[in-house]
């Protein structure tokens, strides 16, 4: 069956598409709006006001890839579609990080859960970092309108079996569990979606709000890195950016833009190094300060096929460990699976030679299970973005607290796994074996030695970084997300949360980037559409 | 002696992987330490893909040679410090001070048996000093994602993307 790629006919159809790695002549831009960045803020906001009539750019540092070219091979996927080819790392190496660089953003490679803000968190921002405007009730038609939007609804099919070993487990458990909602349109139910869906049916940001903006008259400008915010007083006056070459080099070639409002949609690292290497102010040290749900796995081996490549990669989760001590108590943890594909599988399990070619030899009997640390909520976890020489680096200590959270979270892996009749367990931390029974596995994992490098961490939620809120001391932009330094600046993605979310991230950024990119768009508008 | 980045930082990360593409035209490293980074690979591989790569000798020569390549290309498309810490690694394991601090001994690794790397390999696994693991890790990362991204290498994982696309080309 033939796919149609929406992008390809876009392109034919005329839209503004300009290639940075082309161009050899430095440009300059204008339009009412210039958008840095194109995933889940980026995306959202180009719609709405493109909608509302303004002329809007949209930049993006990665490529336009579009479902031609998603081959449902790593090999191609990461390098392609990943920031730093799915390789990134915290400075001491500690945890992976998995971050989309694409048009689309993380968006075109996530895999499609879609959870709206947790009451506890929209709680805990309002009553203690001064968010305003944000509470469930004043957030709850906004994400109706983008469920409506990306078609986001409970999945409808069977979990694949990978997901059905944790609806299982908390079953037998009486553990709390939740059929996850999920964006898509049409899906297949293979299992690729981080590698680019094959066949549109996700619904990304690459095939919904872009080709929408596309529809209407906006420019997307790929392979063009934003390097600089230039501002004079109160105003943001130009942003710079370098045009970058198929293989991610600057190629020499600049290019200026000018607007009468600017977006920052760069993404919870990018967003705030652009700010810093442009000398914005920051007199409280805020900016840069990053949440990552820092999360440990544990994978089963079970008599059955397991097969956790194929089927939607999540359809189930459990909250049973998120909020057990309070917000800001004890870390909590959320259980979910993880796909399983062989380069995912290969880096992210433990040891080498005969014992890893063995946990690999039973790939379609392996699941793996994956708890997400809720982090950000006390000063007890949290990372820091820095400039260097070569860009930048992301620091994050893992610390007791994180530890103690870790340890549960494997204990409750660990019981789970057997509770839904896993053959053995194996936890995720280097010199570890299978263990056979949960009676063992209990004992071992309380007196294991956890240890930075030694326990596999890995994250694809990168968030906070430019905090919104009322009180200048503990936010950088307002509960709209406008600067309180720049009268036309705004930052929409995943860098304006005060902690991390408890849940992945992508609704939370559709939903209040929507609200507040409708309200930008009141404002920028030209008046005759007003009344429209 | 030269401060190496590598001990400070790390190293490699999920090495992501990947290859099949390379996306930079030219690399940081010399036509020459290319040379001894195939070689030293060369010798690894075998080790870490113990019970992984085919019984057969031809097929195994063959397995190692595509890893490599792919090794080539994976480390081509890492940011340009995370080339130089890796860069700086291969060095110190061609050097006879390195391979003593590391190794315990000067012997170059072309000389040392199966059962001596994988005694290195679990020093440095288990090192009590961070910058000994990460090598241990950043190695590990890229020799096993770089063999397992090349569908030639699934058939014991009984894993092959759906066909239902194929036709499409």
């Amino acid at each position: 069956m033939a796919i149609i790629d929406p992008i390809t006919t876009g392109l034919t159809s005329g839209w503004h598409h300009v290639d940075a790695s082309l161009l050899n002549e430095n440009q300059h831009f204008e339009a009412d709006v210039v958008i840095v960045g194109t995933g889940a803020g980026g995306g959202t906001a180009a719609e709405i006001l493109t909608n509302a009539g303004l002329t809007v750019i949209m930049i993006e540092a990665g490529s336009l890839k579009s479902s031609k070219d998603f081959d449902m091979e790593e090999r191609h996927a990461y390098p392609n579609l990943y920031q730093q080819a799915a390789a990134m790392k915290t400075t001491d190496k500690g945890i992976g990080i998995f971050q989309g660089r694409t048009v689309g953003g993380s968006t075109t490679i996530n895999w499609t859960t879609s959870i709206r803000t947790p009451d506890p968190t929209l709680d805990f921002w309002a009553q203690e970092r001064s968010v305003i405007n944000t509470s469930v009730q004043e957030m709850q038609p906004w994400f109706e309108k983008m469920e409506h939007r990306l078609n986001i609804a409970e999945w409808q099919y069977q979990p694949n079996r990978n997901n059905g070993v944790l609806l299982e487990g908390c079953s037998k458990l009486g553990w709390e569990h939740t059929v996850i909602k999920r964006n898509v349109s049409g899906c297949w139910n293979t299992g690729y979606c981080g590698m680019g869906c094959p066949v549109n049916a996700k619904q990304s940001m690459l095939v919904t709000t872009i080709p929408a903006a596309l529809d209407k008259g906006a420019t997307l400008i790929s392979r063009a890195k934003v390097t600089h915010v230039k501002h004079e007083e109160q105003r943001v006056v130009g942003i710079s950016a370098q045009c970058m070459t198929e293989t991610r080099q600057p190629n020499g070639v600049e290019l200026t833009f000018s607007a009468k409002h600017y977006i920052l949609s760069a993404g919870a690292i990018h967003t705030p190094t652009i700010l810093m290497r442009s000398n914005m102010p920051d007199p409280h040290q805020l900016l840069g300060k990053t949440f990552l749900h820092p999360s440990v796995l544990s994978g089963a081996i079970f008599d059955e096929q397991i097969n956790g490549h194929s089927g939607a990669p999540q359809a189930i989760y459990s909250d049973q460990f998120v909020w057990r001590d309070g917000a800001a108590g004890e870390l909590g943890y959320k259980l979910e699976v993880a796909p399983i594909h062989p380069v995912l599988i290969a880096s992210k399990t433990i040891g080498y030679g005969k014992s890893h070619a063995q946990i690999m030899a039973d790939f379609n009997k392996l699941q793996v299970v994956i708890a997400l640390i809720r982090d950000g909520f006390n000063d007890q976890t949290g990372g820091q973005v820095r400039l260097t020489d070569h860009g930048f680096t992301l620091d994050y200590p893992l610390t007791k607290a994180f530890w103690r959270a870790a340890r549960n979270a494997f204990l409750s892996m660990a019981e789970l796994q057997f509770a839904a009749g896993a053959k053995k367990v194996l936890p995720m931390n280097d010199g570890l074996d299978f263990m056979n029974s949960w009676k063992q596995a209990k004992q071992q994992i309380n007196e294991m030695d956890l240890k930075v490098l030694k326990t596999i961490v890995a994250s694809a939620h990168v968030m906070g970084g430019c905090p919104m809120g009322e009180d200048l001391s503990t936010s950088m932009i307002n509960s709209v997300g406008r600067s309180h330094y720049f009268e036309n600046l705004s930052v929409f993605d995943g860098s304006m949360f005060q902690t991390s979310l408890g849940a992945n991230p992508q609704l939370s950024i559709y939903g209040i980037v929507a609200r507040n990119a409708t309200l930008l768009a009141e404002e920028l508008a030209p008046k005759t559409s007003a009344s429209s | 002696m030269k401060r190496r980045t590598f001990i400070t930082g790390a190293f490699i990360g999920t090495a992501a992987l990947a290859l099949g593409v390379n996306l930079y035209s030219e690399s940081t490293l010399s036509s020459q330490a290319k040379d001894g980074q195939r070689v030293l690979f060369s010798i690894l591989i075998p080790v870490f893909l113990d019970g992984a790569l085919p019984a057969v000798a031809s097929q195994k020569e063959l397995a190692i040679n595509s890893t490599v390549d792919a090794i080539e290309q994976a480390i081509a498309v890492l940011p340009e410090q995370q080339q130089i810490e890796l860069a700086e690694l291969f060095e110190l394991l061609e050097s006879r001070l390195g391979l003593l601090i590391l190794t315990g001994s000067v012997t170059s690794l072309m000389l040392r048996d199966s059962a001596e790397l994988t005694r290195i390999l679990e020093h440095w696994r288990f090192h009590f000093l961070e910058m000994v693991q990460t090598a241990y890790t950043g190695l590990r990362e890229l020799v096993l994602t770089s063999y397992y991204s090349n569908p030639e290498h699934w058939g014991r994982l009984g894993y092959a993307k759906p066909t239902f696309l194929l036709n499409e080309a």
